[in-house]
């Protein structure tokens, strides 16, 4: 399909339509921030922040999920959850954000296969936005991203003052685009320039860089550095490095229940949280933050990379922007550079 | 909701009063309206502590997640206690436990409070009828319930 | 203005003493208007301490988060005490735990900052969303004097100021074994924005506005960890059996979970505003724990963390507190 246009004032018939025939969601503006929120109308929208607090992989990867429902006793059942088929769509996500999918996806569609991930993906569709200002802790370009790539989603819309060029990259963003054909309009040879234009103001913006060549190896020899120990001296283990990542996906399971019934949830965890590892024993291997603090890093830099083939970071920077104790992911890897040089 | 409806269900409603009763008077007090044979309302579900003391926050607020409207504790008078001050730890924990409750919007006179010695049997059943007209008045709690939507 | 090198010159002579293991404070974070808590294990590291008014982090969770690894053989426990640097609202952290006996003032050196109020973060972010990085910030009659990328910046205090400073009743510090310059002058304290709003409404329009916050909550747990008073060794919240709250999130158990953590600090909570500073979704928990603070002052004429040898709130009671509200 050729690439389209849509022009602004059609964007509130556009979000009309879809979102009566799909749970749509969109970024919306509450208490100072931006979060994903389900849409029905225009006016919810707010496209004044570049990401959302919390990232959109809460949509798909939810943060309380019900495994199974059960009732006690010796005639006790267990009955499984009805895996939802609704359709829906995240509008406006980042291309960063985007791109976590493609690394959570190894996790909760490989060796295992996750029902409730598989389906709730499966019947998404993700439509980007281009970054025009990134921010000052944006470094996707280290992970050979960009702020206006169209690899991770299925639509992807760019912000060209009084219109979006829109790129429609896959089938299932074919099929959604051909339901709603009549409000777009064909896009010329100059929207393209206008769009790489932008894209390169938007990349030449990044000012922060990961340095990731040679990384896994350098880990490799540096797992009893003293390093560790003093960036972990700061962390008070807060977890908020890890519930906002995209790519975070830890997790723990509980059974809860009243007299007559209950059920198995699954709940966001943290490796930075100490009862994360704790075993039934008592016996904690990682029970000092050095070694929490270090598995963060080693889970997205060395051990992802090495099982997964992609490193498990998008360069979103939510977590530097957030950890209240500047535990600098960047800063972390930089260093881990020097040192390894030495 | 209609003036009506709410009207038709506060007629139905029967709250759900939890009692933690201290284990040497207000817990001897219930027992003694129950052998002296006087009636009061069978709202309360009574779960005896062996303090006020004892009751921790928390119950409370438990309590009401788990389909309480109302929440009462009893101890004995101030001097009586059985271990010399629990009651008045308890009496200073429940007065800002109340207004943290009703500052969050959770009205606080669902929890309440009384001192009941073990010959006040009759007092006993007085405070449980005030309490359960009360929380009458006030309706069911559903705000902080647990859904189970499981 | 703190003298920044009186400061180096405190911290060093601590760092340097045989009985200090190390000294905490704060040096110039890696971007934007950060701040990172700083180690100095020696005189070298301590040139790059720094006190300005972004150092707003209570840096009196540190001592009792300290890693301890298991003892080798033979090898004893390194007891030397820790250096602190603390402004007013820190030095109140320090003495609460005192008085609660999580630390011994023997373990401590702490390095006193009389403080004119901290800037928020989340406040000058939002007035910057783009700088990388500033040089200077300095605090002058009521402005803040912000130099970025050669500009400079001056800004009215009370726009960038912490919310939770204008009823801080110990710019001061309360306790100090040094004090870098001179006290300050204490300000006309203002109730905490919002309060009176909240207090005016009825009950059910409370609920409503805290329904919303409590809503939004994730339940990280990250006010609780940054708080310097929360350190239970095990939290009532992730105990299993009996398990208080439900680690499902939703409504129920996201509002058990913030009454929880409010009450578990009153009486203890000393103000500095870590907690709402660092909750991620910006619930506003500082009205919950300076409603609590007006409360306990109110009927109990207690402030928490102003005297060690003070017994703990909910420790002790009078004969004759009130209780107009038991039957
Ligand atoms: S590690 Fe940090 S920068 Fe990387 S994806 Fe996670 S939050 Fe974003
Ligand atoms: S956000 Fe920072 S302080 Fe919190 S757990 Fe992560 S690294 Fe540690
Ligand atoms: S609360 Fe007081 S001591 Fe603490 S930062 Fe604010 S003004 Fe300074
Ligand atoms: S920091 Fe905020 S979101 Fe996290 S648990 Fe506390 S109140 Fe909830
Ligand atoms: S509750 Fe918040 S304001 Fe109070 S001491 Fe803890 S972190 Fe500071």
């Amino acid at each position: 399909m050729e690439n389209l246009i849509l022009q602004k004032d059609k964007l509130p018939e556009l979000i009309e339509k879809l979102s009566s025939n799909h749970v749509l969601y969109g970024p919306t503006e509450e208490n100072g921030f931006s979060l994903f929120k389900q849409i029905s109308n225009f006016d919810e929208l707010n496209l004044k922040y570049l990401l959302t607090r919390v990232p959109p992989k809460s949509l798909i990867f939810k943060q309380t999920e019900t495994l199974f429902k059960f009732t006690p006793g010796r005639k006790g059942t267990v009955t499984s959850t009805e895996i939802n088929e609704e359709k829906s769509l995240i509008f406006a996500i980042r291309p960063c954000d985007a791109r976590s999918f493609k690394i959570l996806d190894p996790v909760f569609e490989g060796n295992f296969e996750d029902p409730f991930y598989i389906s709730k993906r499966k019947n998404t569709v993700l439509i980007g936005l281009t970054c025009n200002s990134p921010e000052r802790n944006c470094f996707c370009t280290s992970f050979d991203d960009s702020p206006g790539s169209t690899e991770n989603v299925d639509i992807l819309f760019t912000d060209l003052d009084d219109r979006f060029y829109v790129e429609v990259v896959t089938e299932k963003g074919k099929n959604l685009i051909k339901s709603v054909e009549d409000i777009f309009e064909k896009s010329t040879k100059n929207d393209e320039d206008s769009k790489r234009n932008i894209v390169t103001k938007s990349v030449e913006s990044i000012t922060r860089k990961m340095d990731l060549d040679g990384l896994v190896p350098k880990l490799d020899k540096m797992f009893d550095h003293e390093l560790w120990h003093n960036t972990a001296q700061k962390c008070i283990g807060c977890g908020i490095c890890t519930y906002l990542c995209p790519t975070c996906h830890c997790f723990d399971m509980q059974d809860e229940s009243s007299l007559r019934e209950g059920a198995r949830i699954r709940v966001w965890d943290s490796c930075m949280y100490p009862e994360y590892t704790q075993h039934a024993s008592g016996h904690n291997p990682r029970a000092i933050r050095m070694s929490r603090v270090r598995n963060r890093v080693y889970h997205k830099f060395s051990y992802f990379p090495k099982n997964e083939d992609i490193t498990a970071c998008t360069g979103c920077g939510r977590c530097i922007d957030y950890c209240p104790v500047n535990i600098d992911i960047i800063d972390v890897i930089e260093e881990v550079g020097v040192i390894s040089n030495e | 909701m209609t003036a009506t409806e709410t009207n038709s269900e506060m007629e139905e409603f029967e709250p759900n009063i939890i009692g933690f009763l201290c284990n040497w008077c207000s817990y001897a007090g219930a027992d003694l309206a129950g052998t002296s044979r006087i009636q009061y309302p069978p709202n309360i579900k009574i779960i005896k502590v062996m303090c006020s003391g004892r009751v921790n926050p928390m119950y409370v607020v438990n309590a009401l997640q788990q389909g309480a409207d109302g929440v009462l504790i009893g101890g004995c008078h101030p001097g009586d206690c059985h271990y010399q001050h629990g009651n008045l730890l308890a009496r200073r924990r429940m007065a800002i436990l109340k207004n943290l409750l009703e500052f969050i919007g959770i009205d606080s006179r669902r929890v309440r409070m009384t001192w009941v010695s073990a010959a006040e049997g009759r007092k006993f059943a007085e405070v449980i009828k005030e309490v359960t007209e009360e929380i009458k008045k006030i309706g069911p709690m559903k705000d902080i319930q647990r859904v189970n939507e499981w | 203005m703190v003298d920044q090198q009186l400061l180096i010159d405190e911290v060093k002579k601590v760092v340097s003493r045989d009985d200090v293991k190390y000294v905490i404070g704060y040096k110039k974070g890696t971007t934007g208007f950060t701040i990172s808590p700083a180690f100095a294990y020696s005189t070298e590291y301590a040139d790059k301490f720094i006190f300005n008014p972004l150092c707003k982090k209570n840096l009196a969770a540190y001592p009792l988060l300290e890693d301890k690894l298991p003892l080798k053989r033979e090898e004893k426990e390194d007891k030397r005490k820790i250096g602190i640097v603390a402004k007013g609202c820190d030095t109140r952290a320090l003495v609460q735990i005192i008085q609660e006996k999580g630390l011994n003032r023997e373990d401590l050196v702490i390095i006193g900052i009389p403080c004119s109020g901290v800037i928020d973060y989340k406040k000058i972010t939002a007035m910057f969303p783009n700088e990388t990085a500033y040089s200077t910030i300095e605090e002058e009659q009521g402005f803040y004097k912000i130099t970025i990328n050669g500009k400079v910046h001056e800004i009215a205090k009370e726009e960038l100021l912490a919310d939770h400073c204008t009823s801080c009743i110990a710019p001061n510090p309360v306790i100090y074994d040094v004090l870098i310059g001179e006290e300050v002058e204490p300000w006309d304290l203002e109730e905490h924005k919002n309060l009176d709003v909240l207090e005016e409404k009825d009950v059910g329009e409370r609920w409503e506005y805290w329904k919303e916050h409590f809503d939004r909550c994730i339940r990280c747990y990250a006010c609780r960890e940054a708080c310097p008073l929360c350190y239970c060794k095990e939290c009532m919240a992730d105990l299993l059996n009996p398990q208080w709250i439900r680690r499902s999130v939703n409504l129920s158990e996201n509002t058990a979970w913030n009454i929880m953590r409010a009450y578990h600090l009153a009486g203890r909570c000393v103000g500095c505003g870590e907690c709402e500073s660092v909750c991620p979704v910006n619930i506003p928990l500082m009205e919950l724990n300076k409603e609590i603070e007006k409360d306990v002052k109110n009927i109990f004429e207690y402030s928490a963390g102003m005297d060690s040898e003070e017994k703990p709130l909910f420790g002790t009671f009078r004969p004759d507190d009130p209780e107009e509200f038991i039957m």
